[in-house]
């Protein structure tokens, strides 16, 4: 067999709970390292390594000009580079902070010591450096890493599935949460979860970025007859999804903002 | 014997007995209005009265997910062809989705044959349950004909009181009857209660749409163009509930997975469907379907039109699951009845 791959995991603006679902792979663990060489993963070694990376697996936003040199860094040294988690590829909870000021923003977090912290827009991996894979989620489901990362040492495509979590829902044949009544962000968020949250009884926070081509317009007839309001809504939606440019319902809520 | 009766009392025990032919799968309530086929092992838990699953027993003829062949690709482009079977005895199936199995047989066994459903197909025992009322206002089993058994079983129960009606339709039927002694003779009082229940039935199941049903495929040629579907469209989330739910809705995807070894895998398939927006692009990027109101209008037409073409066949059951799950509420009967006033087809 050839050489094991050297693969590097590496963290930005996170929490690193992305990384830990990689710690808690258990025994799927160790059958992966029969597969890869580790040469750096904060979490669970302290090692480094300063040769070429075959594969990096990036966490974290990019969200200050430090971060944006390192990623370059990281970028140059690496074949193939995995954005890793929701904070990596949509942006995540972290694009909260592009609905601010900046410099408002930055004193409301750090107080006096303000002036010593650069700060940019909240940035997904692939807005700074090319990305060739995207494993989305907040934290990342573990099948669908494994996934992806067999795709990347292979080095053939992987699909992110472009429909929305209802279709894994269905198959896990959950009672919608519409029919009772919650509202639920799966019908315009992007599936490959297996509907893992709501399999557990929490609603989908749509933490894997929206599907492509969502129905704006219709889901909003959706909320209308469901009483739903498109602010709870659209609150709801930034909490992952405030890095994304909206088309149809942001441009009818900017409007009502305007009034 | 064809006919036999089985008192309720003895349902119990029948149950613990159909175990010997496999698996027990039976309606069971996930809350008040919504049930699924799950495996029972205790009678008790079998939801006698229930509305359609949110899955159609198609699960279990062709699984979500389901392998197809293994390979190692040291090996070169050698398969292993792979079909994981178990005996299963589905009880409490409504003669909706007994009719939606029987779409299922004939597109599998149409050529390509189908080995791994056809396989399958044989493990699965199927004892079907009469719906003595509607289930609620979703049903079209009326427009469709279908609300009375029409085969597709190896035993079919009519709930009559305290006791079930049973009609044998297969061999394997019979062999389980012969072997469970609680089954009694039908006698002439027992046909006059199924007929009474028949008449009654006949008096409350009637076309939920005023359309002639035969002149269904006509009516959705002649409408291809309809305003309709331009309405369902502009309403259409695209989540594929509607055909997840469909108990004939057959259409897969197939994709490798690879073991984490990197060298053994498998080959599987997984339910797709014409309602997601990659169902029908190509290579180039080109949707042949990029339109949701395109995609809504193939999908009636693949329940109204081309399959009555194809297998002479309506693969519209009535079970009503596609109206009840969707969440813009774009209802079934309303869009047939808005097509047929489009296209001048509604009876007045």
């Amino acid at each position: 067999m050839m050489k094991a791959p050297k693969v590097a995991f590496f963290d930005f603006t996170c929490c690193e709970g992305c990384q830990l679902q990689v710690a808690n792979l258990g025994e799927l663990l160790l059958e992966l390292l029969d597969s890869i060489d580790l040469v750096e993963f904060r979490e669970t070694m302290s090692e480094r390594w300063d040769g070429v990376y075959d594969v990096a697996i990036v966490e974290g936003s990019i969200t200050t000009p430090h971060d944006v040199a390192r990623i370059r860094k990281i970028r140059e040294r690496s074949k193939t580079l995995i954005a890793y988690g929701s904070c990596a590829t949509i942006g995540g909870v972290n694009g909260m902070k592009n609905a601010f000021d900046l410099e408002e923003i930055k004193r409301y977090v750090y107080g006096e010591s303000a002036k010593f912290f650069e700060t940019l827009p909240t940035k997904p991996v692939h807005e700074v450096v090319p990305v060739e894979y995207f494993v989305h989620g907040c934290p990342v489901y573990q099948p669908e890493f494994l996934e992806v990362l067999k795709c990347a040492l292979l080095g053939i495509p992987y699909h992110v599935p472009d429909v929305a979590v209802c279709v894994e829902c269905k198959f896990n044949e959950n009672v919608c949460f519409y029919e009772r009544g919650i509202t639920c962000l799966g019908p315009i968020t992007r599936a490959g979860c297996n509907s893992w949250c709501i399999n557990n009884g929490n609603i989908c926070y749509g933490c894997r970025g929206m599907v492509s081509n969502p129905n704006e317009k219709g889901f909003l007839e959706v909320l209308r007859q469901y009483g739903i309001s498109l602010e709870f809504l659209l609150r709801r939606m930034d909490m992952y999804n405030a890095c994304r440019i909206l088309k149809g319902a942001g441009m009818v809520y900017e409007e009502k903002r305007a009034h | 014997m064809e006919y036999a009766v089985l008192p309720k009392s003895a349902l119990g025990s029948f149950v613990d007995a159909l175990r010997q032919y496999g698996k027990v799968i039976a309606p069971v309530a996930k809350s008040e209005r919504h049930f699924a086929f799950e495996e029972v092992t205790d009678a008790r838990d079998i939801a006698l009265k229930y509305i359609p699953t949110i899955l159609p027993p198609k699960k279990y003829f062709m699984p979500q997910y389901e392998t197809l062949a293994e390979y190692d690709i040291r090996e070169g482009q050698k398969l292993y062809p792979v079909v994981e079977v178990e005996h299963i005895v589905l009880f409490g199936v409504h003669t909706c989705d007994l009719a939606g199995i029987q779409c299922l047989d004939v597109v599998f066994s149409d050529r390509p044959k189908d080995l791994n459903y056809l396989v399958r197909r044989g493990y699965v025992t199927i004892i079907g349950l009469e719906c003595n009322e509607y289930c609620d206002q979703y049903a079209s089993c009326g427009l469709m004909g279908t609300f009375l058994p029409q085969g597709g079983y190896d035993l079919f129960f009519t709930d009559l009181g305290d006791y079930f009606f049973v009609h044998v339709g297969t061999q394997r039927g019979e062999d389980i009857v012969a072997n469970f002694s609680l089954f009694q003779r039908a006698e002439s009082r027992h046909f006059w209660d199924l007929q009474l229940l028949r008449a009654k039935k006949a008096e409350i199941f009637r076309p939920e749409v005023p359309v002639d049903r035969f002149l269904l495929p006509r009516m959705f040629q002649e409408g291809f163009e309809a305003k309709v579907w331009e309405d369902v469209g502009n309403r259409c989330l695209s989540c594929a509930n509607c055909t997840n739910v469909c108990p004939t809705c057959y259409c897969f995807d197939v994709k490798d997975v690879m073991n984490l070894d990197l060298r053994t895998g498998k080959r599987i398939r997984v339910w797709d469907s014409c309602q997601n927006e990659p169902f029908a692009k190509i290579a180039s990027g080109e949707s042949f379907r990029a339109e949701r109101s395109d995609r809504k209008r193939h999908r009636f037409n693949r329940k109204f039109s081309y399959p009555v073409k194809r297998y002479n066949r309506f693969f519209c059951t009535g079970c009503g699951r596609c109206s009840r799950v969707c969440m813009a509420k774009i209802d079934l009967k309303e869009t047939i009845a808005q097509l047929a006033r489009e296209t001048g087809y509604l009876k007045v």
